[in-house]
C-alpha cells in the first residue's frame, strides 16, 4: 500500500507494515532530506531491507535530482540476492500500482567467478583463478595481437561485447547475477563486463563491501560513480574491520619469493622488449616525465572518488627520475625487496612506525621516500607497458609495491610489526611482515567524502556512538529501533554459576578450572535435553572450544550431550563447514536435532537456543591489537576496555540475534558467563535484547535457567496467528494512521 | 481439578518460580499475552463448531503414545506417563461417549520401535485395560515416529483417516526419510494431530501441517486435559470426501436365558482374531444380514461388512450436528442485571459474561464452556421448556 511518510509518498508491497518499519522510513528520510550521512540499528528480522529500499526508490522517484544512485553495500553473494530478491517485489508493486512501464535499472555486481559465463574460465574453482583467465583472453594487447594473429584466443563473449554491447544500454529492469547471466548468454556479451559499464548509469546497484572499500578494487569499479548517490551498508557492524582488513598489507616469506620470480620476470622481458621495441619503452618514459596530469585533472573537477593508496601528492609531481625508466625500476624493486628479505631475517619481534621504518630503510639501502610512493602508480604503468597477461602471476609484487606507497604516505594510522614465529608455534620460523591498518577511517574517508549520504545499518550496532567515533564521520541521525512483539518472542538469560554455585566464567585465569568445564557441560546437557530442534553454541575462540570439547569426551558428558543431540562442529573453513552442512542437510532438516559449535556467526539457521559461552573478546596478547588499541586511545579517546568489551559484545550479539528470523519465529539466548550480568556488558547489547532482559533473569543457575527454559518453549509452541499481532506489531494502512499509533511509532527510534 | 495426583514430597519436585504466577500483570508482559491469547481460542473453539460445517461421524483414530525415555520427566505429576495415560483413559471414555460409532486404537512407541497395543476397535472396555497395563512399564530409549506412523499407515490403507500423536521427547529416531511417509499420509488423506509434552519440535510442524492437522504443546497438566479434549469431537469433513450412505445393520439382543435348553453357549466372531481369553456366552447381537454373532457394539461384521450398531449410540452423535448455539457474549460493565451465573450461581467476576439467545439468561465463562461442551443443551432453556 501506499504509505505518506513526512510528506513522501511510498509505496510499500505488502499488505501489513510493523511500526518500527514505518519510524526506520522517517528517520532515513530525514538523513536524505538533510544529506547526511546515518547510523541505524534496527533488530533482524525486521524488514530492514524493504525499508530501505521502498524508501529510497521513492525518494528517487520524487526527487531524481537529489539522488540519482543507490549503491547498496552487502556483505555475501546469497544477501546480494536477497536483497535483490526484495527490489524485485518491490518494482512488481510499483509496476501494478502505476501501470506505467518501469524505467529503472538495477543491477547486482560480483566478481569474474559469479558472472562469468565463459564455458572454461567459468569452470575454474577459484575466484583468483577465474580472474587471472579473463585477464588473459580479455587485456587489451591480447586483443591486438589476435587482430594479427587469429589464434590467439580471446573471449567472444568480451569481443561481442565490446562491439556491440558498450554502446547499447541495458534494458531497464531488476537483474541479479542469473539474470545477468541468461542475459549475457541471449546476447551473447559477457555478463561481468556489461554489469561493470552499466553501473553507471543503473539507478540501483548491488554489491559488496569491498568494491566500494578496498581501494584497489574501487579503483576500477566504483569510481565514477555520481556523486548525488545513497550509499547503505547493510549488516555493517564489522564495517571497521573490512575497512582495515583492506588498508592492511602481510608479508610472509613466499611473498618475497614470489615477488622475486615477478622481478626476475619483469627484468627478462624488459630485455627481450628492449631489443625488439625499445621504442615503446621510450613512449612509457616520456609518459612518466608529463606525469600523472590526466588523473589530477579528474581529480580536481570530481570526476572520480579518491583513492587512498594514490595521495594527492603524486599527482602534482611526475615520477621520480630514479625509478623512471623500466631497468632503474626494477633494480630499485630488487633493492627493495633486498631489504624486506633482510628485515625478515630476525629473531625478535620488532614493531616500528612508519616514519621509522623509512628511515631505516633510507638508511640501509639508501632508498628515498618519494619513489617509493610512486612504487604502485609505477608498477601498474610498467606492466601495462610490458603487456604481460596473467596479471594474476604478479599478485605478489603488486602487493609489494602497494606496501611501498602506502607506508611511504601514511605518517599516522599505521604501524609495521615484524614477528619471527607465530605465538601458537614458537619453535617454527615463520617471519610475518605485519603492516596493519588501525584507524579504519582512512579506507572510508573518501567513501564519505564523496557521497551526499551514507547509511550505515545492521542489526547490532549498539553502542551506536562508538562507529561515529572510530569510522570518523558526523552523522546527522543516529538510531536505534526495538521490536514492536505482539508476544515477548526472545528470551535472553545470563547464566552465572553452576548447580554447585561455582562461577561459570571464561575468564583467562579460571577458564581452564574442572568445574567450569564441568558446568558448561552441564549446562548445555541440560539444554539439550529442552530445547527443540537445534541448539548452537559459540565459544571464545576455536582453540578454547577444542579443549572444551576434548575435556568434555573425557569426562563423558559429550556421549550424554549425543543422546539428545546430533553434535556439528564447525571447522575454521567456511567453505568446508557449508559444505559439511549441505551433506548432512537432509539428516539435519529430517531430525533437526543437532548441536552445532562454532566460532563465527553461523551461517546457517537451525537454532532454536543459542549458547554463547564467555565472553568472545578478541585474543588480546595480539600486537597487532595491542597497537590498534593505543591508537584508538591516543586519537580517538576510546580506552583499550571500552573498546574490547565494545568488540566483544558486538561478537556475541552478532551471534545472539541469529536465533531469531522474524517475529513469529522465537528463541532462548543464553549468555553463559557471570560477567554479562556487569552493567558495562549488558548495556552495550542492542537495546532491543536489553529490554527483554530483565532482573530476574541475570545470573541464574543452570536449574533456573532450565526451569526458565522449558516454560519459555512451552508459552512459545502455543498457536500463535496472524490476526494476534494485527494491531500491535503488525499494521495496516488505517491502523498506522491512527494518531496513538502514531504517537507510540515515534517512541520506537531511540538516539 | 478434582483429581490433581498427590504429589511428590515438596523438595523432590522440579525448581517452580511459584511467585512470578502470583505477580500481577499490568506491564502486559508475557504471561499476560499469551494467557489472553489462549482464552481467545478456548472461546473461538466453541465458535467453531457452529459453522455449518459437515463431521466425520464414523472415526477411526489411531493414538500413538510416545513412552520413550523423556515420559519419565516429572514435570507433570507424578511423571508425565502416569499422568498421561490417566488423562488417556479418560479421553478414550469420552470419545466413545461422544462418538458411538467410532474406533480407536493405540499404539506406544520407545525404543526405536513401535508396539500395538490395541488394534483399532469400538470397545472401550478393551483400550483401558490395555492402558492400565502400560502405566507399570519403563520408559526406555528413544522414540520413532517413522515406524509408528508407519505402523499405521501401512496395513490397513483407507481406513484410518485420523491419527493423534502425543510426543513428549524432542527426537525421534527413523529408519528413513520421514518426509516420504509425509507425502504417503498426505495422498492417504490422513490427519495426524501432535500434542506435544515439551516443546514445538519442527518435524512435528511440517507433519502436521502437511497433513492438515493440528499442533499443540501443552503447558500444564490441565491444558493437556484441554487439548486433548479438543480431539474428542469430530473434525470437519473435507470437502472432497464424497458424502456417501452408509449401510449399517441394527441387530437385536438376543438373550438366551439359561433355563432355555436349546441354547448353545457359541463364540463371538470378534474373537476370531483377538488373542483375548475366548469366552463362551449365550446371548448376542446377531447380524442381520449374516446371522454372525458378537457379544459388543458397535462394530464391524467379520463376516460381510456390515457396520452394526444400536440405536441409542447414534442417538448419541446427534448433537454434534445439531449443536447448541454460540451464546452471546458481553463485556461484564456492559452488563446490567444480577450478578449471578445461573447455572453455578456464583458471582460473575470474569470479563465478560454469556447471555444465552433463547432464553437470555447468563451464564460465567466456565459454565458457558460446560454447557457447550458437555450438556450441549441450555440449562435455562429446559427449565423454561418445563414450566410452560
Amino acid at each position: 500500500f501506499r504509505l505518506n511518510i513526512d510528506g513522501l509518498l511510498v509505496c510499500f508491497p505488502y499488505d501489513y507494515i510493523y511500526p518500527e518499519q514505518y519510524s526506520y522510513m522517517l528517520e532515513l528520510k530525514r538523513t536524505l532530506d538533510a544529506k547526511g550521512h546515518g547510523v541505524l540499528e534496527m533488530p533482524s528480522g525486521t524488514g530492514k531491507t524493504i525499508s530501505l529500499l521502498s524508501l529510497i526508490v521513492a525518494y528517487q522517484k520524487a526527487y531524481p535530482l537529489e539522488v540519482t544512485k543507490l549503491i547498496y553495500c552487502s556483505r555475501t553473494v546469497p544477501e546480494i540476492e536477497k536483497v535483490v530478491e526484495e527490489l524485485k517485489k518491490l518494482m512488481d508493486y510499483y509496476t501494478k500500482q502505476t501501470e506505467a512501464k518501469n524505467d529503472f535499472l538495477a543491477l547486482a555486481l560480483s566478481s569474474r567467478k559469479n558472472l562469468c559465463i565463459h564455458p572454461e574460465v567459468s569452470s575454474l574453482r577459484f575466484g583468483k583463478e577465474v580472474d587471472g583467465k579473463c585477464h588473459s583472453l580479455t587485456a587489451s594487447y591480447i586483443r591486438a595481437q589476435h587482430h594479427c594473429n587469429p589464434s590467439q584466443p580471446v573471449c567472444q563473449f568480451y569481443e561481442e561485447f565490446d562491439a556491440v554491447g558498450r554502446q547499447v544500454l541495458i534494458p531497464p529492469g531488476i537483474y541479479n547475477l542469473n539474470d545477468l547471466k541468461d542475459f549475457g548468454r541471449r546476447k551473447g556479451w559477457c555478463p561481468y563486463f556489461l554489469a561493470r559499464s552499466s553501473i553507471l548509469h543503473a539507478n540501483i546497484v548491488v554489491y559488496s563491501y569491498n568494491y566500494l572499500l578496498d581501494p584497489k578494487i574501487a579503483d576500477l569499479v566504483s569510481k565514477e560513480l555520481a556523486k548525488k548517490s545513497v550509499v547503505v551498508f547493510d549488516e555493517a557492524h564489522n564495517i571497521d574491520n573490512v575497512c582495515i582488513d583492506s588498508m592492511s598489507v602481510n608479508i610472509t616469506r613466499r611473498t618475497l619469493d614470489r615477488c622475486q620470480t615477478n622481478v626476475e620476470t619483469l627484468q627478462n622481458t624488459i630485455s627481450r622488449i628492449k631489443e625488439t621495441d625499445a621504442a615503446k619503452l621510450q613512449e612509457e618514459y616520456r609518459r612518466l616525465v608529463e606525469g600523472l596530469t590526466e588523473a589530477n585533472v579528474a581529480r580536481e573537477t570530481d570526476m572520480y572518488l579518491s583513492n587512498p593508496v594514490l595521495p594527492d601528492e603524486i599527482l602534482q609531481e611526475a615520477v621520480p627520475g630514479s625509478i623512471r625508466t623500466a631497468e632503474h625500476f626494477v633494480g630499485f624493486m630488487k633493492r627493495f625487496l633486498e631489504y624486506l628479505k633482510a628485515r625478515l631475517r630476525i629473531h625478535h619481534v620488532v614493531q616500528e612506525s612508519t616514519p621509522q621504518f623509512l628511515k631505516d630503510i633510507y638508511e640501509k639501502v639508501c632508498i628515498d621516500r618519494k619513489p617509493l610512493r610512486f612504487c604502485a602508480e609505477r608498477l601498474r604503468s610498467l606492466l601495462r607497458t610490458l603487456e604481460i597477461a596473467d596479471i594474476a602471476d604478479f599478485s605478489a609484487i603488486t602487493l609489494i609495491s602497494h606496501f611501498a606507497t602506502l607506508v611511504s604516505t601514511y605518517n599516522k594510522g599505521f604501524t609495521i610489526i615484524i614477528e619471527p614465529f607465530e605465538d601458537r608455534t614458537p619453535t617454527i620460523a615463520n617471519p610475518v611482515l605485519h603492516f596493519s591498518c588501525m584507524d579504519p577511517s582512512i579506507a572510508i574517508k573518501p567513501v564519505f567524502g564523496r557521497f551526499q549520504s551514507v547509511i550505515i545499518t545492521s542489526g547490532t550496532l549498539s553502542p551506536l556512538d562508538i562507529y561515529p567515533r572510530i569510522l570518523d564521520f558526523r552523522p546527522v541521525t543516529v538510531a536505534s529501533f526495538t521490536m514492536t512483539l505482539a508476544r515477548t518472542c526472545l528470551c535472553p538469560l545470563i547464566v552465572g554459576r553452576g548447580n554447585d554455585q561455582v562461577a561459570m566464567t571464561s575468564k583467562f585465569e579460571t577458564r581452564e578450572d574442572f568445574a567450569v568445564i564441568r558446568n558448561y557441560g552441564n549446562l548445555l546437557l541440560e539444554m539439550s535435553a529442552i530445547v527443540p530442534d537445534g541448539i548452537v553454541a559459540f565459544f571464545t575462540s576455536y582453540i578454547y572450544m577444542e579443549n572444551i570439547v576434548a575435556s568434555w569426551y573425557e569426562q563423558g558428558i559429550l556421549e550424554n550431550i549425543q543422546r539428545n543431540k546430533l553434535i556439528f562442529i564447525e571447522t575454521q573453513d567456511a567453505a568446508e563447514t557449508s559444505m559439511a552442512l549441505m551433506l548432512n542437510k537432509n539428516k539435519i532438516s529430517c531430525k533437526r536435532l543437532f548441536i552445532s559449535f562454532s566460532f563465527q556467526p553461523p551461517v546457517h539457521h537451525y537454532g532454536r537456543a543459542v549458547i554463547v559461552f564467555g565472553v568472545p573478546y578478541v585474543y588480546t596478547q595480539s600486537r597487532i591489537l595491542k597497537a590498534r588499541l593505543e591508537y584508538l586511545r591516543d586519537q580517538f579517546q576510546i580506552r583499550e576496555n571500552d573498546f574490547l568489551t565494545f568488540d566483544a559484545m558486538r561478537h556475541a550479539a552478532q551471534c545472539v540475534g541469529r536465533a531469531i528470523r522474524g517475529k513469529t519465529d522465537y528463541g532462548l539466548m543464553i549468555f553463559a558467563d557471570k560477567r554479562y550480568a556487569r552493567a558495562d556488558k549488558r548495556g552495550k547489547l542492542p537495546r532491543w535484547i536489553q529490554e527483554h532482559l530483565t532482573d530476574g533473569s541475570l545470573n541464574l543457575t543452570i536449574d533456573e535457567t532450565v526451569q526458565l527454559g522449558k516454560h519459555f518453549l512451552r508459552q512459545m509452541a502455543q498457536p500463535f496467528r496472524q490476526e494476534d499481532q494485527l494491531g500491535l506489531s503488525l499494521l495496516t494502512l488505517e491502523q498506522l494512521q491512527s494518531e496513538d499509533m502514531l504517537q507510540k511509532i515515534a517512541q520506537i527510534a531511540q538516539a | 481439578m478434582d483429581e490433581e495426583p498427590e504429589r511428590a514430597k515438596r523438595w523432590e519436585g522440579g525448581y517452580e518460580r511459584t511467585w512470578e504466577v502470583l505477580k500481577e500483570d499490568e506491564s502486559g508482559s508475557l504471561k499476560a499475552t499469551v494467557e489472553d491469547i489462549l482464552f481467545q481460542a478456548k472461546r473461538k473453539r466453541v465458535f467453531e463448531g457452529h459453522g455449518q460445517v459437515r463431521l466425520g461421524m464414523m472415526r477411526h483414530l489411531f493414538v500413538i503414545i510416545d513412552s520413550s525415555r523423556s515420559m519419565e520427566d516429572q514435570d507433570l505429576k507424578p511423571n508425565r506417563l502416569t499422568s498421561t495415560l490417566k488423562l488417556m483413559e479418560f479421553f478414550v471414555e469420552e470419545y466413545f461417549d461422544q462418538n458411538p460409532i467410532s474406533q480407536i486404537g493405540i499404539i506406544t512407541t520407545k525404543n526405536k520401535r513401535a508396539e500395538k497395543l490395541t488394534d483399532l476397535a469400538g470397545n472401550p472396555k478393551k483400550h483401558l485395560a490395555a492402558l492400565k497395563k502400560v502405566v507399570d512399564s519403563t520408559c526406555v530409549g528413544e522414540p520413532s515416529l517413522y515406524n509408528s506412523l508407519n505402523c499405521v499407515a501401512l496395513p490397513s490403507g483407507t481406513e484410518i483417516k485420523e491419527i493423534l500423536v502425543i510426543f513428549s521427547s524432542l527426537t525421534t529416531c527413523d529408519p528413513a526419510n520421514i518426509y516420504e511417509l509425509i507425502k504417503t499420509l498426505n495422498a492417504l488423506k490422513i490427519r495426524v494431530s501432535v500434542i506435544g509434552l515439551s516443546a514445538e519440535v519442527r518435524v512435528c510442524t511440517i507433519l502436521t501441517r502437511e497433513t492438515g492437522g493440528s499442533y499443540n504443546v501443552i503447558l500444564d497438566e490441565s491444558h493437556f486435559k484441554e487439548l486433548l479434549m479438543l480431539h474428542v469431537k469430530p473434525p470437519p469433513a473435507s470437502s472432497s470426501s464424497e458424502c456417501s450412505l452408509i449401510r449399517m445393520g441394527f441387530p437385536q439382543h438376543v438373550i438366551a436365558s439359561m433355563s432355555d435348553q436349546d441354547a448353545k453357549p457359541s463364540f463371538s466372531m470378534s474373537h476370531l482374531d483377538s488373542t483375548g481369553e475366548p469366552g463362551l456366552t449365550l446371548g448376542g447381537y446377531y447380524c442381520p444380514q449374516c446371522r454372525a454373532k458378537y457379544t459388543e457394539l458397535p462394530v464391524e461384521c467379520k463376516v460381510c461388512g456390515l457396520t452394526l450398531v444400536s440405536a441409542p449410540h447414534l442417538a448419541r452423535s446427534f448433537h454434534h450436528l445439531f449443536p447448541l448455539e454460540a451464546f452471546q457474549e458481553t463485556p461484564l460493565e456492559e452488563y446490567e442485571g444480577e450478578r449471578f451465573c445461573e447455572a453455578c450461581q456464583g458471582e460473575l467476576k470474569d470479563k465478560s459474561v454469556f447471555t444465552c439467545l433463547a432464553c437470555k439468561k447468563v451464564f460465567c465463562v466456565e459454565c458457558d464452556l460446560f454447557i457447550h461442551d458437555t450438556l450441549h443443551c441450555c440449562p435455562g432453556c429446559m427449565q423454561t421448556d418445563r414450566t410452560s
